[in-house]
């Protein structure tokens, strides 16, 4: 007491007198509230100084409530399993809480063993079995999956792989259902050998054993994935377009889309190298990060400052030409014009910091090397602004485009997203050139179309009409133009083959023409006997008389030429329709007749000698009288696909 | 057309489909009486039109539709606003076939020009083969020459792009706003759930299947509505066989190309060792 007295006067700090109060709390504190009625005032009677009685609390077991009901029945009951899939061969039993209603048969049960009595009375027991055998409850845990199906069509139509048989894509899909896409199990399991190659190779030779685990390669798991998921997803868009998929529907089929297998690997990969790593590798690893951070922390800050710093200088945006400041005059010029600016705007650029100056991409390094120096009044110091201006040259044009997105990103921050399927149910398409404004999805096709010249226009659909196709599509959708388009492609490379196969068929008559002619000179023909081989030359192929070397050289080349000319439609019909009526050579005939009435004529003035009929060709018609008429064997159908008539045709008009 | 605000989308293209075309119908007395003050020499009654597929409105993005028909029918030229859930038609009575000329306007949002589309009024049953224009005859009294097309919006403007891309699915934000984030988790799930949900969010569908406001196509044929994906589907494989039919043929000719120029080949030799 005394010492805490004295303490008190003495003004001194004291450890102890913090102490006691504390103390004296704790004492009340926690005592006062245990205690009650009587116990209480025993207590009150120590005073400060507590009685050490420890009031105890008997706590004891709640008396269990027992309950008077006759113990629970439990009866020994079978079960089965529809899970085993062995529709209910195996029977085990399990206990279970009998219930009332099955209490009769029980209690006569109950007097002699169970397992006994149920091998006794099996007849009735049996029946009663069946019809009681409950399923487990665990069965439902049993799920099946389902697997895409397809069929032969489908199966060619949509899932044709190089690198996956149909089998193999069967064996898949099974091992797929019977592991219930455990991945890891299925590609453990998946062991697929093409059932035809084990036996050839053990058959034939040792070579085709070797054959064999190459076929059968390894698949990575990520392989077996990506062709399930492809014929899944395949399959899932044949059997309902993505249009119409609900929502979980589609989330389904856009994961599976979307799968890479190669991102997959590599993922693996990476997970598997973070595994390895030691100890040492995961610290350093940890601190490079942090030390990344914190650089990265501080260019933003960097930045930031120098942002502002640029701000604050309110520097002109100029686009003008730099080279008037390159003298020291210019320098001089430009100082007192920031000077003044600076005087004049010293507020206005601190307060409006941001707007109305915007910061010109272009020049701006430089023009801030010489506001930095003019802001510190010295010129002299280039060294440190110019390598300011040096480092500011990434942060400036780095400046505008938070800016620029902010100008832009009104447009993109309104626009929202659309989801997968929302691109699809609004036909929304990424290209990456179009020419904007409306069109109609049809004319592409007539662009197609608009490329070609008449005559090759022409040719195309009447190709395109022997094959059935109609004139118009019925439903030019995306996926139908489409395939137009191989479909056209296909059709415009026939008939420039077409061409090439009619002109090596022209050029291989001149030969023969100009062969025949040789044969003739070295024997000893003429007079008569133009008509007598022309009629030979119709049923013989090759054996028509002369062309000169000269004609048969300008007929090589003209195709090429006239091919294009897209007129001479009507002839073209009419000669195509004198082929039919000869069946014969007439096309070949009309071919070397240039003005000529027509192949028909040729035909049927047949025996007659060649120079008659020849009269109205014009200058190019030369020295040697014979025309060459002829090869029947070289006959063609109808089909509008040939060509070679509207050639002729063409030939005529020359 | 008040030059549209804002940008295009970029390399966005969107399309819409529709169908156009007419429907004839003789005249005949049970059938098809002809009305009074019809001219003496008409024979058939017709329409023509531009409806979306499935009858599902096409009028926000269609604003409307000028009909140019034959100069001999009075008030030649027909200019059709349109009407919600309408299809933009005319209907007239005539004797003779010949090409109408539909130009497309399109709403003020879309800030584009208006392109136009022919037809040709068909009256008489038309084919390319006899036995088409048989069926045809026998198909019905409807003369029926309809074409599918599809709109395709390159690169719209940014209004015109938000009015293609909303409406289908219940927003939140209530239908063609086309306002903020909240389409996506709506669209997800707002397609068949929503079927039997709350009438206000149930999304808008044709008979067909077809979203309002959406570029899908019905899955199957109905009567009286030709274009799905079914045909689209008939047609596509129609044109697989004959690509497979021109490959073949391509080949054939191909190698008789070879053994052409083989032939040629010898012939030249020959000449040249003659020579």
């Amino acid at each position: 007491m005394a010492s805490h007295d004295l303490r008190d006067v003495l003004n001194l700090p004291s450890d102890h007198s913090s102490t006691p109060r504390p103390s004296k709390k704790q004492r009340t504190g926690p005592g006062r509230p245990n205690l009650k009625g009587l116990a209480r005032e025993v207590q009150n009677l120590g005073g400060d100084n507590p009685i050490a009685i420890v009031p105890e609390a008997a706590v004891f077991k709640k008396r269990r409530v027992i309950s008077r009901k006759p113990a629970a029945r439990w009866e020994l009951r079978p079960f089965t399993n529809s899970a085993r899939g062995d529709d209910g061969a195996l029977i085990l039993r399990h206990w279970r809480r009998k219930t009332d209603h099955d209490a009769p048969p029980d209690a006569m049960e109950e007097d002699g063993e169970p397992g006994p009595v149920e091998n006794a009375a099996d007849g009735e027991r049996q029946v009663e079995k069946t019809i009681k055998t409950e399923d487990s409850t665990f069965a439902k845990f049993n799920v099946e999956i389902s697997i895409p199906q397809y069929n032969d069509d489908q199966y060619r139509a949509n899932l044709e792989r190089s690198d996956w048989s149909k089998e193999e894509t069967g064996y898949l899909l099974k091992l797929v259902q019977d592991y219930d896409l455990r991945w890891p199990i299925i590609w453990d399991r998946y062991d697929y050998s093409p059932q035809t190659f084990p036996v050839n190779g053990e058959a034939v030779n040792g070579d085709s054993t070797a054959v064999v685990p190459v076929k059968g390669e390894q698949r990575s798991m990520e392989a077996l994935k990506a062709r399930y998921y492809e014929v899944a997803t395949v399959m899932m868009s044949v059997q309902k377009p993505a249009q119409y998929m609900t929502g979980p529907e589609f989330q389904l089929y856009e994961t599976m889309m979307k799968f890479d297998p190669l991102q997959e690997e590599a993922r693996k990969e990476f997970a598997l190298n973070t595994m390895a790593r030691s100890k040492e590798e995961a610290r350093e690893e940890e601190s490079l990060l942090l030390e990344m951070k914190r650089i990265l922390a501080r260019t933003e800050r960097f930045k930031e400052e120098r942002r502002e710093l640029y701000q604050r200088l309110d520097y002109p945006s100029t686009d003008a030409d730099i080279n008037t400041y390159k003298t020291s005059t210019g320098l001089n010029s430009l100082l007192q014009n920031l000077m003044n600016v600076d005087k004049t705007k010293k507020r206005k650029s601190i307060m409006a910091s941001g707007e109305g100056v915007s910061p010109g991409t272009a020049v701006p390094p430089t023009a801030v090397s010489e506001a930095g120096p003019n802001r510190r009044e010295s010129i002299a110091a280039t060294g440190p602004s110019h390598r300011e201006s040096i480092s500011g040259t990434p942060v400036t044009p780095a400046e505008p485009t938070p800016k620029d997105t902010k100008k832009k990103g009104a447009a993109p921050a309104e626009r929202r997203k659309l989801s997968e399927q929302e691109e699809q149910v609004y036909g929304v398409t990424h290209h990456d050139r179009l020419g904007s404004g409306p069109t109609f999805r049809y004319e592409k096709i007539n662009k197609l179309y608009s490329h070609k010249s008449g005559q090759q226009q022409l040719r195309i659909t009447n190709a395109l009409g022997e094959l059935d196709i109609p004139a118009r599509l019925a439903m030019p959708t995306a996926a139908v133009t489409g395939q137009f388009e191989v479909l056209w492609s296909a059709v415009t490379a026939l008939v420039d083959l077409r061409k090439v196969s009619d002109r090596l068929d022209a050029d291989i008559k001149v030969e023969e023409h100009k062969k025949a002619e040789r044969d003739k000179a070295r024997g000893i023909t003429n007079g008569g006997g133009d008509a007598s081989s022309r009629d030979r030359s119709v049923r013989k192929d090759g054996a028509g008389p002369n062309g000169s070397a000269e004609k048969s050289d300008e007929r090589r080349t003209e195709p090429g030429t006239a091919e294009t000319k897209p007129e001479t439609r009507p002839r073209s019909q009419r000669s195509q329709h004198n082929d039919l009526q000869n069946g014969n050579g007439g096309t070949a005939a009309a071919e070397p007749k240039p003005g000529s009435g027509g192949p028909g004529e040729g035909a049927n003035v047949d025996g007659a000698p060649a120079e008659v009929k020849e009269e109205p060709g014009a200058g190019e018609r030369e020295k040697l009288g014979p025309r060459p008429s002829s090869s029947g064997a070289h006959k063609r159908s109808a089909s509008v696909l040939s060509t070679i008539s509207d050639k002729s045709a063409k030939r005529q008009k020359k | 057309m008040a030059p549209p605000s804002g940008k295009r989308v970029k390399g966005t293209q969107i399309y819409r489909p529709f169908i156009y075309g007419t429907t004839a119908r003789p005249f005949d007395a049970n059938t098809n009486p002809k009305p009074p003050g019809v001219p003496d020499d008409h024979t058939h009654s017709w329409t023509v039109f531009v409806k979306g597929i499935d009858d599902v409105d096409i009028t926000y993005w269609l604003r409307r539709v000028q009909f140019k028909l034959h100069e001999s029918i009075p008030n030649h030229v027909r200019t059709i606003e349109g009407t919600k859930g309408k299809p933009f038609e005319i209907h007239e009575t005539g004797w003779g076939e010949f090409e109408i000329t539909m130009k497309l306007y399109y709403v003020a949002e879309s800030g584009e020009k208006p392109q136009t589309l022919y037809h040709h009024l068909r009256l008489h049953p038309y084919g390319r083969t006899e036995e088409e224009k048989e069926a045809m005859r026998l198909s019905g009294d409807d003369i029926i020459s309809w074409t599918y097309e599809e709109q395709i919006f390159n690169e719209p403007y940014d209004a015109f792009y938000d009015i293609l891309t909303s409406g289908a699915f219940p927003v939140n934000s209530g239908g063609g706003g086309g306002g903020g984030g909240g389409a996506k988790g709506g669209g997800k799930g707002g397609k068949s759930k929503d079927k039997d949900d709350q009438q206000a969010q149930q999304p808008q569908r044709s008979p067909g299947g077809v979203l309002d406001r959406s570029a899908m196509i019905p899955l199957i044929n109905r009567p009286g509505q030709p274009f799905s994906r079914e045909t689209e589907q008939v047609e596509i494989q129609k044109l697989k066989d004959a690509l497979v039919k021109v490959e073949e043929l391509t080949k054939q000719i191909a190698e008789d190309v070879q053994q052409k120029e083989a032939r040629l080949r010898e012939l030249r030799a020959d000449a040249g060792i003659k020579a």
